[in-house]
């Protein structure tokens, strides 16, 4: 039996839409015949994910995200190929499969907004069958871990965003699943919340074992959590390895950081490697990986005590994952 | 699932209790349709010497009362509101657990209509002092008004969720939802008991299935049938909810696939 929890094998989804152009004569017309356009958001992507991975699902908006996760957790039905979740086929929504999973969406609602969450609680409680004893262990662990105490009682419509995030993902993970996809769970909450709800998952995957996808635009969480990542863009994956690897293809440079006790005016850097940005006192280079460490040497003993401080760096993630959407091309076979 | 279903039912009180006004509103609404419809009758009853067709003013009274009580125990709100929960992702989240999301509806329903009826016999008893109303209910009529109020309830839920599944594949819903209320509205006894129709239209109210949700329990808890036909009535709704069943599964699994979980 495959160790892999998550199979994706050519994993497609058309949308139709309708369409109508503006204007009174247009509107008319469609009252008699609707125009239809197939879009396609998913096109063909394969990859799977091994038991207890923190795997990144990156992309710009529209890439096919959500739709994969959405077809994944069972709630779509692909138009085709294959996956399978823990051995389950998603959109047969077995019980065992609904048992076993969570879909947790940043602007989403699941709990009943008129009551405080300690009663919704009970009544997922019921809904998965949890035994008494594992959900008051879960329900500590969580309370503890997200500090939700003051919270519980409270009606849900009457919480902040990020409290009702933090109540949302204790819903999500009451029935402690062993797969959870996570889609932007960081949405609209401020910095500090962010990292709460970063540290919080990182932490709940070492705890049990989960398998987690998740997608986010905030690339510190993934930076901190996903030491894989698959990237897709307009429905086809782009990218599918590690997120150092990814650095290294697309962007294979270093930055170097120089700045100096006077101003550079006319100094010559262009020898050192791309100037990519040039101020007063500081210039930022961009060397090949392979130069960098002999590139920073020369740099030290040439600019000698004019030099005030010098940094070495990967480039910001951000301009690497920019670098993937902008070339949509493979730039990796998948794992 | 009994558990669940006390789980849910306490939180569903919590929710409703929250919406008095909404509560009050919707009571004076139950009552004020039938009532008028009772008021017309019995003018035209007096009108015309004391009775129509057979009905005397006691008899409409005692339609109209029965009637407010089964439409009650039968409203179907729940295709308003799973247009709404299409459209706004809400259905997605149910979608996710392991339950059925009839199941949250069937809740819901006990729960308004259990908090709501006894307001409303209140309401029903000073209307019967008021317009002198007759019952020829006999003692199997009671029993077999059960069965049949049970069967009526079950069928109006599930032709509701037919009609609600059309919101898989309808931008808007509500018209063919309301094209259902008026349809029934004409052929389910509330506009006038069905034996008071043209006989063409009598016909046709025994052939759609609205007739079996309002009027069968109806005629059953007045006594305006004998027990041979109320049990023919009552075989007759067990037919209609059984087809819906059947109805219902084929679009909820067909709906589910065309399912596009828009805004979720």
């Amino acid at each position: 039996m495959s160790d892999h929890v998550v199979q994706v094998r050519d994993l497609r989804k058309v949308y139709r839409v309708t369409e109508r152009e503006t204007g009174l004569g247009a509107t008319v017309r469609s009252l008699v015949r609707r125009r239809h356009r197939d879009v396609l958001a998913v096109d063909g992507i394969s990859f799977v994910i091994g038991a207890g991975e923190v795997v990144g699902f990156l992309g710009p908006n529209g890439a096919g995200k959500t739709t994969t996760l959405k077809m994944l957790s069972g709630l779509l039905h692909p138009t085709g190929g294959e996956a399978t979740v823990s051995g389950h086929v998603p959109w047969k929504r077995s019980s065992a499969f609904l048992r076993g999973m969570t879909l947790l969406m940043g602007n989403r609602s699941q709990l009943v907004w008129d009551i405080p969450a300690a009663d919704s609680f009970l009544v997922l409680k019921e809904i998965y069958a949890i035994p008494e004893a594992q959900y008051r262990r879960t329900l500590d662990d969580l309370v503890a871990l997200l500090d939700l105490a003051p919270l519980l009682h409270k009606p849900v419509r009457g919480l902040s965003l990020g409290e009702r995030m933090k109540v949302e993902f204790a819903a999500g993970l009451l029935h402690s699943p062993s797969v959870a996809f996570l889609d932007e769970p960081t949405l609209g909450l401020d910095v500090s919340m962010q990292s709460r709800i970063r540290q919080f998952v990182g932490e709940h995957n070492r705890r049990t074992g989960a398998t987690i996808l998740l997608t986010s635009h905030y690339m510190d969480d993934v930076v901190a959590l996903c030491r894989r990542v698959i990237v897709i863009h307009h429905g086809v994956l782009l990218y599918d390895g590690g997120l150092a690897d990814l650095a290294e293809r697309m962007a294979p440079y270093k930055r170097i950081t120089v700045t100096l006790h006077e101003p550079l005016a006319g100094r010559g850097l262009d020898a050192y490697g791309d100037v990519a940005s040039r101020e007063e006192f500081r210039a930022t280079l961009h060397v090949p990986r392979a130069v960098a460490p002999e590139r920073t040497a020369r740099l030290v003993r040439d600019l000698g005590e004019q030099l005030a401080d010098i940094s070495v760096e990967d480039p910001p993630i951000e301009e690497v994952i920019d670098r993937v959407f902008t070339g949509e091309r493979p730039v990796g076979a998948p794992a | 699932m009994i558990a669940i279903y006390r789980q849910l039912l306490t939180a569903q009180l919590q929710s409703a209790a929250q919406y008095r006004v909404q509560f009050i509103l919707w009571m004076l609404f139950a009552v004020i349709r039938p009532t008028i419809f009772l008021a017309a009758w019995v003018a035209v009853a007096v009108a015309q010497g004391g009775e129509v067709a057979g009905y005397t003013t006691r008899d409409f009274a005692g339609y109209y009362i029965a009637l407010t009580l089964v439409a009650h125990l039968t409203t179907a709100w729940n295709s308003f509101e799973f247009e709404f929960e299409i459209r706004q992702g809400r259905l997605s989240p149910k979608l996710l657990r392991p339950l059925h999301p009839l199941h949250y509806a069937i809740v819901e329903n006990i729960v308004w209509k259990g908090t709501t009826i006894l307001p409303l016999l209140a309401v029903l008893g000073l209307l019967a002092a008021t317009f002198d109303v007759r019952f020829a209910t006999q003692p199997l009529h009671l029993v077999l008004f059960v069965p049949s109020m049970l069967l009526a309830i079950a069928l109006s839920f599930m032709v509701g969720w037919v009609v609600a599944c059309g919101a898989f594949w309808l931008q808007r819903v509500q018209t063919l939802n309301t094209l259902m209320q008026r349809t029934a509205f004409v052929f389910a006894g509330q506009i006038a008991p069905i034996a008071l129709m043209p006989l063409p239209l009598q016909v046709v109210a025994w052939a759609l299935p609205f007739a079996y949700i309002l009027a069968v329990p109806t005629e059953i808890l007045r006594g305006g049938v004998s027990v041979e036909r109320a049990m023919v009535l009552i075989a007759g709704q067990a037919a209609w909810l059984a087809a819906s069943c059947v109805l219902f599964t084929i679009v909820w699994r067909a709906g589910l696939r065309r399912y596009s979980a828009v805004g979720a």
